[in-house]
């Protein structure tokens, strides 16, 4: 990794503009801001990314902060400020909403499709970090429309995006590095992220899932100030407090953890309905004549506007139902119909080209459908001392783990949202069931399925998750070296060596300091040399690297370079040989490998 | 998509400033941004709290004209707009156990309590609906109404925490449980101040209605010095003293109730008895020899009426069923001492007063036992029977 270094601050040659011609207080002020400037700027590169990361965070807050107000306020002034508003209204807004939301897509904002996970994953592994702040201006306008006119999509996806565009402009700006301005991208999405859920942790853990697809240490610090920046921004004008509230519970017996593993099991298979029916129906509806992209959205509004006259909980983000559902609020059977209609909308919304968010939504489907499930269990076994918001809780996580694979920002996300950290045990229990059971039935995961569906292939930490590292103890022999010692007599060492032929010869000084030696070398001292020649004597060339043998065969590469041969020594004890690695063992291992 | 990810062509083409330059821009674009926030934020909270205040006003009209239901929709509206505020979800709590509602209520709450866990308020609400579920949620009514009792209240906490145990003395009267209900009571009474002479009425009905007659006739007659024809202290002090024996006391009092008071069935049936009682008692204070002769006379004749009426009634009867040393016997020694207990022997030998009566009463008492609870003047000697085997609750 290398960093362009600014040149040092050159002592100031040139006349400067304000010395000549203005009073004192300007001067001095002028001169400060000089001596500030070129202590920032002086910053290397990595430092400044840092600064920045902190900077995209204040800026990611306050435009998902304005980006919420948004959304609320075109709820307000288009549907009103009741739950239940007028049956004329449910129907006409999320239609014309759709409509407008269409033509915007269309004709203005184009790069505004989609969710907001993808077009910056996309931007990270296709466009080099690039992202057309357009896109960005343009997912706060639609989604802001669409979302507050009831479309059943969520607003942290968009979030995302908009923090990745504007960390993608300002790296730009900035002139930074090619491979600073790519890694720029996702710091921002972990800030929009973060902001828009008020949870920093699981949005860093998202990130590093699905937007950079592995973990790498590289830019952890940077996205982790970022979302703590944008986080503490968002909480100084919208409040700390987390987004769901939590009435408190108790898990009585470890026995209990069953009833989670059925909510587990019934939640996954939910999710991998939602994930067939999407992977089916969206490119036959991509296939439909380009006209009807007009009146998508708009058909999917009305839809939408008719479900909401009886249950205008399916409509939007649905936050405060969920609310309602953490509370006990619903009746089992409503809480499966809230959970269906919303699967329904929000496929409906989704499919039409609506941009918007998953995230919201799945944590909806999910509580209803864990109320439900809760509710039922209760119903069966009364003695179950877990409320039904406990379940409702614990199927948020669930179906997010089951529809968007990612099991681990699941478990943070649950924990997070509702401030609670005592349903931690059932939520790993049932989101692990629900995730193997998405996993096992729906081969790629959402976003990959999306982004192939639109003609990329992009990495995925699921796949990573599934190839078996290559480790050097695949590649290492054994026995393929001659060991010495320094003090062995070039004699005898010769004729050891005689006894393996092509083995290279390995000397050992201090502890953990490996030399190597040269065969016709050993052979010439051995053949001139006084008796008491010693073998360290014939011109031992290193220290060589070594390796352990858990280390992978990419690091064996590293290491090995131009040296014919890398010893693999103990982790306890470096002096111990434990085998060699060559430059040919460790393509062999990648072939049979790849043969496997 | 495409749009979204391909590179401009002008996109390195554009004119690049020094990083000083745009990172000074940027902070003061930062600047501005937060500015604007600040005030976009300021109205969006303004409006928020407008719109909680105004569906909350309407969900009180509502709860308050007795439209729970219509109040639930109107204080969630409110919540929506002001999710965190614990009196709009105290509100709604209780219009959900207005509505029976009890476990939605009672989640609302819960977290309301786990938030601030010594608010009266809230665990009187939670008592309450604990009340609801019946007996098997005792314990837990009883844990939140002592947390209500003893728990911290904004307003009046003294006036607060006495109305709270009256209605706690109240759940555990309507559920016969007359051991807390004592103690509770008591302290009740205690907690009473002496110029409070409804909430002294209060607690003296309470302690009747536990049965604690001593305590209440006490309580009554401390009332009664500070009005003497106060119809309901009267009354409270007439059913003490007639459960504790003191019938003429109990007629006293009755004799100087309203008529309109004496209307109510109870009250009439006691003063009947008790009325019945005074003239029939031979061991009432001040009696001349005479007048309790006569009295152990008519006693006796009723008693031996009743007793040969229910061995009639109970002739027909399987055999066996009734064994002959109850009823007959008390009849067969009644008859045997009848030419003693005739009332010019009674009065030439008062002493066999003392002898009669209790066979009196031991016919009262068999004929109960097997033809039921007496009636009229039987009533009244079966009370004085039970009044002489003593009654100091």
């Amino acid at each position: 990794m290398s960093f362009t270094t600014l040149p040092p601050a050159a002592p100031d040659t040139k006349p400067d503009p304000i010395s000549q011609s203005s009073s004192r207080p300007v001067r001095n002020l002028w001169a400060t801001w000089r001596s500030w400037s070129n202590r920032i700027f002086a910053l290397r590169e990595d430092q400044l990314f840092l600064f920045l990361a902190v900077l995209i965070g204040i800026f990611s807050g306050l435009a998902v902060v304005c980006f919420r107000m948004a959304i609320e306020w075109v709820h307000l002034v288009s549907l009103g400020s009741s739950m239940f508003p007028p049956v004329p209204r449910v129907l006409i807004v999320p239609t014309a909403g759709g409509l407008v939301v269409a033509l915007m897509v269309i004709y203005v904002f184009p790069g505004a499709r989609g969710s907001g996970v993808n077009q910056t994953k996309a931007a990270v592994y296709v466009s080099n970090g690039y992202i057309p702040f357009n896109a960005v201006v343009g997912k706060f306008l639609i989604c802001a429309l669409g979302i507050g006119t009831g479309q059943s999509l969520g607003p942290e996806d968009p979030s995302l995006q908009i923090g990745a565009g504007i960390a993608s402009l300002m790296g730009r700006r900035l002139n930074l590095s090619q491979e600073k301005v790519r890694l720029i991208a996702p710091v921002g999405a972990a800030a929009g992220l973060a902001a828009a859920f008020n949870a920093p942790i699981s949005s860093v853990i998202f990130v590093i899932e699905e937007v950079i697809g592995t973990w790498s240490a590289g830019v952890l610090g940077a996205i982790v100030l970022a979302a703590v920046s944008a986080v503490v921004t968002m909480r100084s004008f919208m409040g700390p407090e987390s987004l769901f509230r939590v009435p408190p519970f108790r898990i009585a017996s470890a026995g209990e953890l069953l009833a989670y593993v059925v909510l587990g099991i019934i939640g996954g298979g939910a999710s991998l309905l939602f994930l067939k029916w999407l992977a089916y129906a969206r490119p036959r509806i991509q296939k439909w004549p380009s006209w009807t992209q007009y009146f998508q959205p708009a058909a999917a509004g009305l839809m939408i506007g008719f479900i909401g006259i009886r249950l205008p909980q399916v409509m939007g983000a649905g936050y405060s139902a969920i609310d309602q559902a953490l509370h006990g609020q619903f009746s089992w059977k409503l809480l499966l119909v809230l959970a269906a209609l919303k699967i329904f909308a929000t496929g409906l919304s989704f499919l039409s080209g609506v941009p918007g968010g998953m995230f919201a939504p799945a944590l909806f489907i999910g509580a209803m459908l864990g109320g439900a499930v809760g509710s039922i269990e209760h119903h069966f076994f009364p003695s179950l001392t877990g409320t039904v918001g406990t379940y409702a809780l614990v199927g948020m996580g669930v179906f997010f783990a089951g529809f968007l694979r990612t099991p681990i920002t699941s478990v943070f996300m649950v924990i997070e949202v509702s401030g609670s950290y005592t349903a931690i045990l059932p939520i790993m229990v049932a989101n692990l069931v629900a995730y193997l059971i998405s996993r096992t039935y729906q081969k790629v995961p959402l976003f990959d399925l999306l982004a192939r569906q639109d003609g990329m292939i992009l990495p995925s930490i699921e796949e990573q998750r599934e190839q078996v590292p290559l480790t050097v103890e695949v590649a290492m022999k054994t026995d393929g070296a001659v060991v010495a010692l320094p003090d062995e007599l070039a004699r005898d060492l010769a004729r050891r060596a005689e006894a393996k032929k092509d083995a290279p010869i390995l000397v050992r000084t201090n502890p953990g300091q490996w030399l190597l030696l040269d065969r016709e070398e050993i052979r010439q001292l051995a053949a001139d040399g006084a008796m008491n020649t010693k073998a360290v004597e014939a011109k031992p060339k290193g220290p060589l690297p070594v390796l352990f043998r858990d280390q992978s065969l990419e690091d064996a590469l590293h290491a090995v370079g131009d040296w014919p041969a890398v010893p693999v020594v103990s982790r306890a004890d470096l002096s111990k040989f434990e085998g060699i690695v060559t430059l040919a063992d460790i393509l062999r291992a990648f072939r049979n490998a790849s043969l496997e | 998509m495409a749009s979204s990810t391909s590179i401009p062509s002008d996109a390195s083409s554009r004119k690049k400033y020094s990083r000083e330059i745009v990172l000074l821009t940027t902070l003061l674009l930062l600047l501005l941004s937060v500015v604007f926030t600040a005030f976009a934020a300021r109205m969006y909270h303004k409006k928020y709290h407008v719109l909680a205040d105004e569906w909350f006003a309407r969900g009180e009209q509502d709860f308050h004209s007795g439209n729970a239901r219509a109040a639930l929709g109107d204080y969630r509206n409110a919540l929506l707009y002001s999710p965190g505020n614990t009196n709009f979800q105290f509100h709604l709590a209780q219009a959900l156990a207005g509505t029976g509602r009890d476990d939605e209520a009672r989640a609302y709450l819960t977290i309301l309590l786990s938030d601030s866990p010594g608010s009266g308020q809230i665990n009187l609400e939670l008592a309450r609906i604990a009340g609801h579920a019946g007996p098997k949620a005792m314990p837990e009514a009883l844990r939140y109404y002592h947390a209500a009792i003893y728990g911290v209240w904004d307003t009046d906490p003294i006036a607060m925490r006495w109305r709270i145990r009256k209605e706690f003395c109240e759940y555990l009267l309507n559920n016969d449980a007359m051991n807390q209900a004592e103690a509770e009571i008591i302290a009740l009474a205690d907690n009473t101040s002496g110029e409070d002479i409804p909430g002294q009425k209060i607690a003296g009905n309470l302690l009747l209605r536990a049965r604690m007659w001593s305590r209440a006739l006490q309580e009554f007659q401390t009332l009664l010095s500070h009005d003497p024809r106060d119809p309901d202290v009267l009354a409270g002090v007439a059913t003490a003293a007639f459960e504790l024996g003191q019938y003429s006391k109990a007629d006293e009092c009755l004799n100087r109730l309203p008529r309109e008071k004496l209307s109510a069935p109870d009250l009439a049936r006691m003063r009947e008895v008790s009325k019945a009682i005074v003239s029939l008692n031979p061991f009432a204070p001040g009696l001349s020899t005479d007048q309790k002769a006569k009295r152990t006379a008519t006693a006796m004749a009723l008693a031996q009426a009743r007793a040969t009426a229910c061995e009639r009634q109970s002739d027909g009867a399987p055999s066996g069923s009734h064994p002959t040393s109850g009823l007959e016997s008390a009849l067969a020694r009644s008859k045997q001492n009848e030419g003693d207990w005739t009332e010019r022997n009674l009065r030439r030998h008062p002493e066999r007063v003392e002898k009669a009566m209790p066979s009196v009463f031991e016919m009262e008492d068999a004929a109960a036992e097997r033809c039921g609870e007496p009636q009229g003047a039987d009533y009244a000697l079966w009370l004085i029977s039970r009044s002489r085997g003593g009654n100091t609750r």
